[in-house]
């Protein structure tokens, strides 16, 4: 199947997952919440099977362009969601996941075929490697600011005793806590194995295991932010409202900085993938 | 006869067909007075037997009922006719719990007739609520009535009227949706509980302060599996009782701040001068428990917890206001409910009120009497025209002894219906109908026969 196909065929189905997300909402019967899971589920695979075809296209992971990479970053995300969903009751942010998906695929067949060759000296096993550990760590930072901003919403209704007819289908404030705490931990892991993975990658291939470039040092102070915020939950118990507000600054850093780099500075991660 | 006198005599008539017992609700709630008052006129439940002992001595009432909760306090009682008992039952609650008389009569309402009979349909139906459709009330109510048939307080009408308003209650539990949902304010507690808190089971819920309000809640949170209460009470000895009734733990009043970090769910019902509870103590308390959410619910009077603490990460503060707010946004779904249960209400009302008006033999007093005066005119006009040359003052006394002759012959018989339309409707109706049958009356029974329109 051509990686076109696929795309389209993943779009119909986050759309139908967005749409059954949205439902059970409205009207939370398990057998929504089941239809939003599946369709989100098999929505993913195809996402997946398209862009491993087209790694095998470029001959290495598939992130040749912003458009490439939004586009794993939002498979991933899904892919992550599901997993979590599996332990959690999460099923309300399926309505939300839902469009990231959607958006994701949707850019990558609108993008198709426009993504640079990737330069031959990346060309190595490491490479999907230390990418694909990124993304998933981003995923989990992702999926951790939304849960911080359905949190953020339902807390707010909380203190101000108004309760939405919404905000009773969401999961308790405490759920949505520890599951931010669970992302984050998980991000916070793969993104150091990331790094790990990019340190040996540049030791053994350029002989550099470090260089001081736009990625490296934003990558560095997303670190040390998600590191503080770590620390500071597990030593001193911050939770509830701000450990939500600083999950959602996290991740808001971490995006801007992720974009602006790509579109504004040179560097080995950005020269190659601009 | 005139159609004028035929007229009259069916006025008459419509205006004495209604009951010769009268049915009157006489109380305050919580619409129309405040939590402090209500508290002052509250009736502890061992108490109630004694009190409508005194209440039947006091006041000119036949039958009484109780009905006393944290929401109102409500004297249902039935006199006989033409009896005044607001004034004497107004006295009665002023003498029992000290408070002046002139402040129950400002925040009391009384109803009487078919409008009694409604209001005690709609408080067991729950529509009279504070929380329109919470199921405790029904309870309450049982139990209250029991307590008064127990004491003989409750017999023949009260005892209908009462178990009557249990089977509408049923009525409009099974066929509108108003209690359906999750509407008194323990239950609006718990699902707020269960916005915050991932899991009950292995949350603590502290009571500060053993009101019933809060013990209802407390019962809730056990009822929803909260791993633990601690009780703690001004009284010790009622902490100990109350924490033994949830297999929970007391603790003393003066230390319970010790152990205020345990708990997730705090439930304050004491009544203070000032707060018991404000910002700065609270930072110890969520230092030593690691900032894990908190759940204060105000039940207090004044109260409790300062609202301030709602302002602190991870606390979450109601008072009884907010926790009626909440539990009210089921409203719009239960509002066509509560239309629907107002027509069972009614319905019903009608019903019964069929039934005691049955039992009146007013009707039949009016007829008797009308027929032997009716027979009295007509023999002293003959008797007249055959005296002719007679005083003025002889045809007033004439006239004086024969209405003399008619009131002797009618006082036993009217005096027996009277007192059997009190104590006996199936025998009242009987003898009633005996009546109309050994005089040859009128069918006058104007509320038998409009019964009979109906149904």
């Amino acid at each position: 199947m051509s990686e076109a196909l696929l795309l389209r065929l993943a779009i119909l189905l986050y759309l139908a997952g967005t749409v059954c997300g949205g439902l059970s909402l409205v009207n939370p019967r398990d057998a929504m919440r089941r239809a939003t899971a599946i369709s989100l589920a098999a929505g993913f695979l195809l996402q997946g099977a398209g862009i491993v075809v087209r790694s095998f296209e470029v001959g290495t992971i598939a992130v040749g362009n912003l458009a490439e990479q939004g586009a794993l970053f939002a498979c991933l995300l899904v892919g992550v969601y599901l997993l979590a969903q599996l332990r959690y009751r999460l099923a309300v942010l399926g309505a939300v996941v839902g469009p990231i998906g959607f958006v994701g695929a949707l850019v990558a067949l609108v993008a198709h075929g426009g993504a640079q060759d990737v330069p031959p000296f990346l060309r190595s096993p490491w490479l999907p490697v230390h990418v694909t550990l990124a993304f998933l760590g981003n995923a989990a930072f992702g999926l951790a600011c939304l849960v911080s901003l359905v949190y953020l919403w339902q807390e707010r209704q909380l203190k101000s005793h108004s309760l939405r007819p919404l905000a009773r289908r969401l999961p308790p404030l405490e759920t949505l806590d520890n599951v931010n705490f669970k992302f984050l931990g998980w991000g916070f892991v793969l993104l150091t194995m990331s790094i790990v993975s990019g340190v040996l990658w540049a030791e053994l291939s350029f002989g550099r295991f470090w260089s001081w470039e736009p990625r490296t040092i934003w990558t560095t102070i997303i670190w040390l932010l998600y590191a503080v915020l770590l620390h500071g939950r597990v030593t001193v118990g911050w939770g509830g409202r701000r450990a939500a507000a600083l999950t959602i600054v996290g991740f808001g850093v971490l995006f801007v900085a992720f974009i602006g780099v790509n579109v504004l500075t040179p560097g080995r991660h950005a020269e190659s993938f601009g | 006869m005139s159609d004028g006198t035929a007229r009259v005599h069916r006025l008459d008539a419509d205006r004495e067909a209604e009951p010769h017992v009268e049915l009157w609700v006489f109380g305050l709630n919580h619409r129309t007075a405040p939590v402090e008052l209500r508290e002052r006129l509250a009736f502890p439940e061992q108490d109630v037997a004694e009190v409508l002992r005194r209440a039947l001595a006091a006041a000119p009432v036949e039958e009484a009922v109780l009905i006393s909760t944290c929401n109102r306090v409500e004297l249902v009682a039935v006199s006989a006719r033409d009896v005044d008992v607001v004034e004497p039952v107004t006295q009665f609650f002023a003498r029992e719990r000290g408070v002046p008389a002139t402040t129950i009569a400002s925040h009391s309402y009384v109803h009487r007739g078919r409008q009694a009979l409604q209001h005690v349909f709609r408080v067991a139906s729950s529509l009279d609520s504070m929380m329109v459709g919470e199921p405790q009330i029904l309870g309450q109510m049982k139990e209250q009535f029991r307590l008064a048939v127990e004491g003989a307080a409750a017999s023949r009408i009260l005892r209908r009227c009462f178990e009557r308003s249990f089977t509408v209650a049923k009525r409009v539990r099974s066929e509108t949706g108003v209690a359906g949902k999750a509407v008194s304010l323990s239950s609006a507690a718990v699902e707020l509980a269960k916005r915050i808190f991932d899991d009950l089971g292995d949350k603590t819920a502290m009571l500060i302060g053993a009101g019933k309000m809060s013990e209802l809640a407390a019962r809730h949170f056990v009822g929803n599996g909260i791993a633990s209460v601690i009780v703690t009470n001004r009284s010790f000895d009622r902490a100990v009782e109350l924490a033994r009734s949830f297999g929970g733990t007391p603790v003393p009043f003066e230390r319970y701040q010790q152990y205020l970090p345990l708990a997730d769910v705090v439930l304050g019902s004491v009544t203070t001068s000032g707060h018991l509870l404000g910002p700065s103590q609270l930072h110890e308390v969520l230092r030593a428990r690691r900032r894990k959410p908190m759940f204060f619910i105000d039940l207090g009077v004044p109260r409790n917890f300062d609202p301030a603490i709602n302002d602190l990460d991870n606390v979450y503060l109601y008072n009884i206001d907010d926790l009626a707010h909440v539990a009210d946004d089921h409203r719009s779904e239960r509002e066509k409910e509560a239309v629907r249960a107002e027509e069972i209400v009614r319905e019903e009302t009608d019903r019964f009120w069929r039934w005691i008006s049955r039992r009146d033999v007013t009707p039949t007093i009016v007829a008797l009497r009308g027929k032997l005066d009716g027979i009295r005119k007509n023999e002293l006009e003959r008797a007249l025209g055959a005296l002719r040359k007679l005083e003025p003052d002889e045809r007033r006394a004439l006239e004086a002894m024969t209405q003399a002759i008619v009131n002797k012959i009618l006082h036993p018989p009217l005096s027996v219906l009277k007192q059997l339309a009190l104590q006996d409707a199936t025998e009242a109706a009987q003898v009633a109908e005996l009546v109309h049958r050994l005089f040859a009356l009128e069918p006058a029974r104007a509320s038998e026969a409009t019964d009979d329109d109906e149904e």
